[in-house]
């Protein structure tokens, strides 16, 4: 069906409870989707497919768009001092809850690389909590960041607000593979 | 695409053997640094409406840091295969939410009378369409051991909708000027 002029994403809006829930697990699965499709990618340039690898990073956009569509709708997209304290929020959660309990049943179950996977984020969570905390006191003062690099470990997401060290303190990864924002 | 190095290699966590409680740990932490990251380029975009680009930076930069963790989670998950596998893995994946997923929601929300969830999901489901017949083919080429055509991939930033080669004038789902699609 067509809608001519209709250009904006989708808007947020009143929901049905049963359309709210769907829409929560429609933007799992698009995030979800999303981040395979730049894991595949990865993979298929390493394998020498380039073009599926531009393929899989075209439609990683496409599902991220949809996520986007999805969460708006729900109003999941607030000022920017609501959203930094949705961040802090999440990041809490995975801190004090999350990781911690996930850590403990793979420790108790001996997988070694999962103990390994669930570190790396435990620790670079750490990192974004502090980081969303204390930039969110500059936004409530109207004030945006200053313009220092962000760095982070392309390993296991370790992120600092400056200089990156010589080796990732919690992976060992050389600090010039890092990546700069 | 970013390359990767066998020293960065070498250090990220590996597919193992799960236990199944471990491996249900696994792909919930998987769902919850996806979602993450998703938010947190949209978090990024208002920023930049609000004219603070370095809390934009910032928000970019977490964002790729929670990519890592998800590739990480899902490396140990073993989803990361050969890529015919993969686009297999891919295609099955977009075929539930043209069969069933979409579907099931758009009656619902239809019924519901939600007009702006009915055309959020209405803009997916049209583009996972798109992305379903991509992934065959791409699959076909990869399972002979070639590489789809050099053609540029483009993404209306609206809705999704995905299209190999030239641009259409307007978009065929939303009605976006093509100056609003992405091409990779």
């Amino acid at each position: 069906m067509a809608e001519p002029f209709m250009t904006t994403p989708p808007k947020p809006e009143r929901l049905g409870a049963m359309t709210e829930e769907n829409l929560k697990a429609a933007f799992a699965g698009e995030s979800q989707a999303s981040q395979k499709y730049l894991a595949f990618a990865a993979r298929a340039a390493q394998e020498g497919y380039p073009n599926v690898a531009r393929l899989f990073t075209a439609v990683a956009f496409a599902e991220s768009a949809h996520a986007r569509n999805h969460l708006n709708v729900m109003g999941g997209i607030g000022s920017t001092a609501e959203n930094l304290k949705a961040a802090f929020g999440g990041e809490s959660f995975e801190i004090s809850e999350m990781y911690p309990a996930y850590s403990a049943v793979a420790k108790m179950q001996g997988n070694a690389e999962a103990v390994t996977s669930i570190r790396y984020a435990l620790a670079a969570e750490k990192d974004h909590q502090g980081i969303y905390e204390a930039t969110g006191k500059k936004v409530d003062g109207a004030a945006d960041l200053d313009a220092t690099p962000i760095r982070v470990c392309p390993v296991c997401g370790h992120t600092i607000v400056g200089e990156a060290p010589d080796e990732c303190p919690l992976c060992g990864t050389a600090g010039r593979l890092f990546h700069s924002f | 695409m970013p390359e990767m190095p066998e020293e960065y290699v070498k250090r990220l966590p590996k597919s193992e053997e799960l236990n199944a409680m471990t491996e249900q740990s696994l792909r919930a932490a998987f769902a919850g640094e996806s979602q993450a990251a998703e938010k947190y380029v949209v978090f990024a975009a208002q920023a930049e409406e609000e004219d603070l680009p370095n809390i934009a930076k910032l928000f970019a930069a977490i964002s790729f840091a929670e990519t890592r963790h998800a590739r990480n989670h899902w490396r140990v998950l073993g989803g990361i295969r050969k890529t015919a596998d993969n686009l297999q893995t891919a295609f099955a994946g977009e075929s539930f939410e043209i069969d069933e997923m979409y579907p099931a929601y758009a009656e619902i929300a239809k019924l519901q009378a939600n007009k702006e969830a009915s055309r959020s999901i209405r803009y997916a489901l049209k583009a996972e369409m798109d992305h379903k017949r991509m992934y065959a083919e791409a699959r076909e080429a990869a399972l002979q051991g070639k590489d789809i055509a050099d053609q540029p991939v483009s993404v209306c930033t609206i809705c999704g909708h995905t299209v190999i080669g030239g641009l259409p004038d307007k978009c065929p789902v939303c009605a976006a000027a093509k100056e609003y699609y992405r091409t990779f």
